[in-house]
């Protein structure tokens, strides 16, 4: 390429629509944040998001579930505070805070996951 | 400005649009939760036919289970076959054909005829220590040897016995999903099924082995693996705590008890889903050294994890292993 076909002004426009297309590659790419995301799904549907780093107050989340579940996120942390499930196996699981951190209501189709985890899966 | 620049810059933009195209299209990524066969799953699939692949990924596994594994569903063959309505289907006599070679290599520590003790245990609801006459009686009805599979023909010689698939379920459902990521356009996938965990497709995949003392996600190991099947079984599954002794669900068939065998978990890394899982059971119920050695012969690696926090593993899990968890160790 003859580099003297091109005035200043034209790589000026290459430079700009280059700029503008990389930017747009690194937001694609880029979108897993630092934000500690925590999803709350009901039968693999999603029916909250939210930034547990920003939560400082308690917060309850509605599912509508059958059995019914109290999902509570505050200071940084989700739980389910309370079931009408048998076995109660999620709220045994406790406070989740940390990436990769999952608990599930079997009988209510209810999954909480905080952040995206490290591995591609965990065997259990 | 001249053409030239106009056209230069035109043409870079066509193809950084038509490569983020390109990607969007084919690299395209589902992560979906499901719940089937009594269990929660995840599907992340990339490639074209990503949300087609897990729709019938979904609606396979549902099935399967209806229609194929349950033990409860009276529409299911396995409950036809237990209740001797059926004894004929293609597809369940080679998965039992396969238990019945587990259960004989394992010298009987596996066998998928424990359906009635399990139930006297009832691990899955009001789970308690059943009344020791009534499960000798059951253990008397139970047996793999009872069992004949004859082309398609699955025989009991023992009305009694009752075939239970849930060692071997979540193993069968990876090899469905298997065959369904086989016929679509999917570049990679890890499928998983309560647990167990299905690689697919090319490159590496990291999957953590659970911490037996932690929660659901937290694991204490990684195995950085290619393309395979990979399944767990452990104390910390579904039991229940009596006079602060601990009481799960993996029975040994020689006693009907819990299998007491030293280790708190097994992982088997395998090309096939029902071998991982049926293998992950027997060798819980055999422990670190005969676990390992059967695990072998089924050309699989395997990893122990055990009471005293010791990691044990094959050669070749060994390989594919990295301690992560303070308080774990790997042993020579």
């Amino acid at each position: 390429m003859n580099i003297k076909l091109l005035k200043k002004s034209d790589l000026a426009v290459i430079a700009a629509v280059v700029a503008v297309a990389l930017a747009l590659l690194i937001w694609r790419y880029a979108s897993a944040s630092e934000k500690l995301e925590a999803v709350v799904t009901v039968n693999g549907e999603i029916v909250e998001t939210l930034d547990l780093s920003a939560v400082k107050e308690r917060r309850a989340i509605e599912t509508k579930t059958t059995p019914a579940t109290v999902i509570v996120a505050e200071n940084g942390a989700i739980f389910f505070e309370s079931a009408e499930c048998e076995d109660k196996l999620c709220v045994a699981c406790g406070k989740l805070n940390r990436k990769g951190d999952t608990a599930v209501c079997l009988p209510s189709k209810t999954v909480i996951t905080v952040g995206k985890a490290e591995v591609d899966a965990v065997t259990y | 400005m001249k053409k030239t620049g106009i056209v230069i810059a035109a043409l870079a933009a066509l193809i950084l649009i038509a490569f983020v195209a390109y990607d969007g299209i084919f690299n395209k990524s589902v992560s979906v939760d499901f719940f089937a066969m009594n269990t929660v799953g995840t599907l992340k699939i990339t490639g074209k036919d990503a949300d087609e692949t897990a729709k019938k990924i979904e609606a396979q596994l549902d099935l399967l289970d209806s229609d194929l594994l349950s033990r409860y569903n009276e529409n299911s063959l396995l409950f036809k076959i237990n209740s001797g309505l059926e004894t004929e289907n293609e597809e369940l006599a080679a998965y039992v054909r396969t238990l019945i070679d587990v259960s004989r290599k394992s010298g009987g520590a596996f066998d998928f005829t424990l359906g009635a003790i399990s139930d006297l245990w009832d691990f899955g609801g009001n789970a308690s220590i059943p009344d020791s006459a009534k499960l000798l009686q059951e253990l008397s009805h139970a047996g793999y040897e009872k069992i004949s599979v004859t082309d398609s023909r699955i025989v009991s010689a023992d009305k009694n016995a009752v075939i239970d698939l849930g060692a071997a379920g979540k193993g069968i459902a990876l090899d469905k999903a298997k065959e369904i990521l086989d016929a679509q356009n999917v570049r990679k996938a890890v499928i998983s099924v309560g647990g167990s965990v299905l690689c697919y497709g090319e490159g590496d995949f990291t999957v953590g082995i659970r911490n037996p003392e932690g929660n659901a996600g937290e694991y204490i190991a990684i195995l950085r693996t290619n393309a395979c099947c990979v399944s767990t079984s452990g104390n910390y599954e579904r039991y229940f705590e009596k006079d602060g002794k601990r009481y799960h669900h993996i029975l040994d068939p020689k006693t009907g008890y819990p299998a007491e065998s030293g280790v708190v978990s097994v992982t088997v890394i395998s090309e096939n889903g029902l071998l991982s899982d049926a293998l992950s059971t027997a060798c819980f119920v055999l422990g670190v050294e005969k676990g390992g050695e059967l695990a072998k012969e089924f050309g699989c690696e395997a990893v122990f994890v055990t009471a005293d926090k010791k990691i044990y593993a094959t050669d070749g899990a060994k390989a594919m292993l990295t301690v992560e968890t303070e308080g774990y160790i790997l042993a020579e």
